[in-house]
C-alpha cells in the first residue's frame, strides 16, 4: 500500500513491514531531541519516553540518530523497496 | 553455495555507479545492490554539480550527455541587512563572465535521479550487475576479515571487496566499526522544496544563476549565520528547488526544533523578500517537500575528517566518507573522484590479490591527499559566518560571503584547480580539447533538451558558408591547442622547476594582489560589455546552429 500526504506532496511512502527505527526505552530520558528534528513528526513522548508514533511520514533522514545523547535510537535502513520515495529529490 | 563477486558496491547514487563501472570496465564481477525500488527514489538534494567534477571526474560522465536541467552560470548573493525595510546587498561577482558565460558553465543544476539512473545505465552497459529493492543489513566477516554481506532477503553474497556508497548516514560503515557515527554538530539538515514554474519566467527571473540569501539570526528569514545555508534557489529547466538547511545541534547547545524552524523561516522569507514575492511567488506551484542530512562540517574537525575510510575488505566512498564540501554543500565532485581512486585501488588489490586493510589504506591516503577534495571539505567561510553574527559585523559578513561564494573564492580555490588540471593534462595531453568539446556538447544538450532536435526548427542540418568557415575555425584551434600541450611536453623539466612552484603559490599570490586583481577585473568587465554581448549571441548562435557531431 503507498500512501501520500497532503503536508509534504511530491512523496510516496510505500507500506513499510517492520519498524525501522526502534527506541531503547531504557536508555531513552525523554530529551524530547528526536521530537525537535523530526520533519515527518514520527516521535511523540508518553510517561516521559520518546514513542514512535508512526513512520508513516518519515524520510529516513536519521537526524533522531544523529542527536540521541544517549544512543536510545537504533536505525536501520527500511526493507529494500519500502518507504519513502519520490520523482524529486 | 552463496553468489560470489569480485566487488560489491552498495548504493546507485552518484558515487557507486561510478566505481562498479570502472571495476566492470578492468573486467571484474561486480554488483551494485540498492535499496530503493528505483533507483534515484531515495535522493534528496537541491543541485548544482560544479564544473570541476565533469571536467576532472570520471572521463565516461566528461564525454557523454548526462541528463541535466540547466547549466549553471554562478551565486547571486543576497545579504540582507534588515528584510522589512528591504534593505539588501547583492554580490554577484562570482559569475562566469560573457561572452563564455553559460557556455562555458559553472556547473550543472541536476535533478538527482535521473543523473543516477544514466550513470547505473552506463554501469550495466559495463557489465555490471544491478539489484533493487535491496537493503544490506550486515556484513558476513571470517577470520576477523569481510568477506560479503548479508541482504534483508537473508541472501549472503560474498565478496573480495565492498565499495560503500550508501551515503552520509554509513550505517553499515558504523556498524561494522569502520568509523564512528558523526556528532549532529557536522550534520546539516537540508528541508527541500520543488516547485513547478514555467520556462520563460525562470528565464527571466533568475537566467543562468544560483540565488543564495543571507541574514542575521534575528530577522528570522534563514538558519543561523555559520550553522547552515541560508536560503538556496536552483533554477532547473521547468522548475526550481529551493533549499534551506541548518546543523542539527548549535555548538552543544540543546538540539532546536527544527520543524517549527523551517516552517518559519520559509514563511518569512517568502513573505518578504522582494523578488521571490513580486516575481517568483505568483508563477510557482509547489510539486514536491523533502529533507535530508548532509554531513558539511565533517571535513572542518580533524578527528572526524582522519577517521579512517577502510578495513579489511572494505572501503567508503562519497557522503559515507563525509565528503560533502563544506561551502558549496555539494557532494558529487568529491563523490566522483573518491569512486575513481576507490576503483582504480580495489582493481589493484584484485590483481594482487591483496584486500587487507594495509593495501587499501591507500585509497584513503590518495582521497585525504587530493588537492580538490582537501580543499572541499575543509573552506572555513560557512563556518566563519558565526563570527560575524557573533560580531553583528556587516562587512565582516559581506567578506566571508565574498571569500566563500564570490570573486574571493579565487583566493583558495585556484591552486588545487590548476594542480588537479595539470595532474590530468600530464597523463592526457588532448584533455584541454575535450574539456571545450564538453561544454559545447553539454549546452546542445540543455538547448534541445537533452538532443531532442527534431522539436526544433533552428537546426535544420543545412550549413551556411559562414557557419562552415566558424566550425572549421573551431576545430583548427582545439588542433593547435592540442599541439601547443604536446610541444611544451619538450619543455617539462622546466615546469618542474618553474610552473610547480608557482601553482603551488598561486593562492597566496591571489591573496596579497586580490584588491588590485579585482579591480582589473570589473573594470575590464564594464570596459568589454558591449564587445562581450556581442559575442556571447554569436556564440549561442553557433552552439546551437553547429552540427553536433563537432562536440564528440
Amino acid at each position: 500500500m503507498v500512501k501520500t500526504s497532503k503536508a509534504f506532496p511530491g512523496i510516496e511512502w510505500v507500506e513499510i513491514s517492520d519498524y525501522f527505527i526502534k527506541i531503547k526505552e531504557d536508555q531513552c530520558t525523554g530529551c524530547g531531541q528526536c521530537i525537535n528534528v523530526c520533519l515527518g513528526g514520527c516521535f511523540v513522548i508518553s510517561d516521559k519516553k520518546a514513542k514512535i508514533s508512526s513512520l508513516e511520514y518519515c524520510m529516513e533522514c536519521s537526524a533522531c540518530w544523529y542527536v540521541c545523547e544517549r544512543n536510545a535510537i537504533e536505525f536501520n535502513w527500511p526493507k529494500g523497496g519500502e518507504g519513502f520515495k519520490s520523482e524529486w529529490g | 553455495m552463496p553468489d560470489s563477486y569480485d566487488v560489491i558496491v552498495i548504493g546507485a547514487g552518484f558515487a557507486g555507479p561510478v566505481a562498479a563501472k570502472l571495476c566492470a570496465d578492468a573486467g571484474l564481477k561486480t554488483l551494485i545492490l540498492e535499496r530503493s525500488e528505483n533507483i534515484g527514489d531515495k535522493i534528496v538534494s537541491g543541485l548544482t554539480i560544479p564544473f570541476y567534477g565533469f571536467l576532472f571526474g570520471p572521463n565516461f560522465i566528461r564525454d557523454g550527455n548526462p541528463p541535466f536541467e540547466r547549466p549553471a552560470d554562478g551565486i547571486i548573493n543576497y545579504i540582507i541587512k534588515d528584510i522589512d525595510k528591504g534593505d539588501i546587498e547583492v554580490d554577484d561577482t562570482l559569475k562566469i563572465p560573457k561572452p563564455f558565460s553559460p557556455i562555458i558553465a559553472f556547473g550543472y543544476n541536476a535533478y538527482c535521479k535521473p543523473f543516477c539512473q544514466w550513470e547505473v545505465k552506463k554501469a550495466l552497459e559495463a557489465g555490471v550487475e544491478l539489484r533493487t529493492s535491496t537493503t544490506v543489513i550486515d556484513i558476513i566477516k571470517e577470520e576477523e576479515k569481510i568477506v560479503g554481506l548479508i541482504t534483508d532477503k537473508d541472501e549472503k553474497i560474498k565478496s573480495k571487496v565492498i565499495i560503500d556508497a550508501e551515503g552520509s548516514q554509513g550505517i553499515l560503515a558504523v556498524k561494522v566499526g569502520i568509523r564512528k557515527k558523526y556528532p549532529p554538530e557536522a550534520i546539516s539538515l537540508a528541508d527541500v522544496y520543488d516547485y513547478e514554474m514555467p520556462k520563460d519566467k525562470i528565464d527571466e527571473v533568475f537566467g543562468h544563476s544560483v540565488k543564495m540569501c543571507w541574514g542575521w539570526d534575528e530577522q528570522k528569514i534563514a538558519p543561523p549565520l555559520g550553522h547552515g545555508n541560508g536560503l538556496m534557489v536552483w533554477p532547473y529547466r521547468n522548475s526550481l528547488h529551493f533549499m534551506q538547511d541548518q546543523s542539527l545541534r548549535l555548538d552543544g547547545k540543546k538540539v532546536p526544533n527544527l520543524r517549527r524552524k523551517f516552517d518559519m523561516y520559509h514563511e518569512n522569507i517568502t513573505k518578504k523578500l522582494p523578488w521571490w514575492k513580486e516575481k517568483v511567488d505568483p508563477h510557482i506551484k509547489t510539486r514536491a517537500r523533502l529533507w535530508q542530512g548532509f554531513e558539511i562540517y565533517v571535513g572542518l574537525d580533524r578527528k572526524l575528517r582522519n577517521m579512517a575510510n577502510y578495513t579489511d575488505g572494505m572501503i567508503l566512498i562519497g557522503n559515507a566518507a563525509g565528503l560533502e564540501s563544506t561551502e558549496l554543500c555539494d557532494g558529487v565532485p568529491a563523490a566522483w573522484i573518491s569512486a575513481e581512486i576507490a576503483a582504480e585501488v580495489v582493481i589493484d588489490a584484485i590483481k594482487g590479490k591483496n584486500y587487507t586493510k594495509e593495501f587499501l589504506k591507500r585509497y584513503d591516503e590518495r582521497i585525504k591527499a587530493h588537492p580538490l577534495i582537501k580543499w572541499s571539505i575543509s573552506g572555513t567561510n560557512r563556518y566563519n559566518l558565526r563570527f560575524a553574527q557573533e560580531k553583528h559585523d556587516f562587512k565582516l559578513l559581506k567578506k566571508y560571503i565574498h571569500d566563500g561564494w564570490g570573486l574571493g573564492t579565487l583566493t583558495h580555490v585556484t591552486t588545487p584547480l590548476i594542480q588537479t588540471g595539470v595532474s590530468i593534462i600530464s597523463k592526457d595531453r588532448t584533455v584541454l580539447s575535450k574539456w571545450i568539446k564538453m561544454y559545447f556538447r553539454y549546452y546542445q544538450n540543455w538547448f534541445y533538451e537533452n538532443f531532442d532536435y527534431s522539436k526544433k526548427s533552428l537546426y535544420q542540418g543545412k550549413l551556411t558558408k559562414k557557419l562552415r568557415f566558424y566550425q572549421f575555425l573551431f576545430k583548427a584551434s582545439l588542433f593547435s591547442l592540442d599541439s601547443v600541450i604536446e610541444f611544451s611536453f619538450k619543455l617539462r623539466k622546466i615546469y618542474k622547476w618553474l610552473l610547480i612552484p608557482c601553482i603551488n603559490s598561486l593562492n597566496k599570490a591571489l591573496k596579497i594582489i586580490f584588491p588590485l586583481f579585482e579591480l582589473f577585473y570589473s573594470l575590464t568587465l564594464r570596459i568589454s560589455k558591449s564587445w562581450a554581448d556581442k559575442y556571447n549571441n554569436k556564440l549561442i548562435k553557433f552552439v546551437e546552429l553547429s552540427n553536433p557531431s563537432l562536440y564528440n
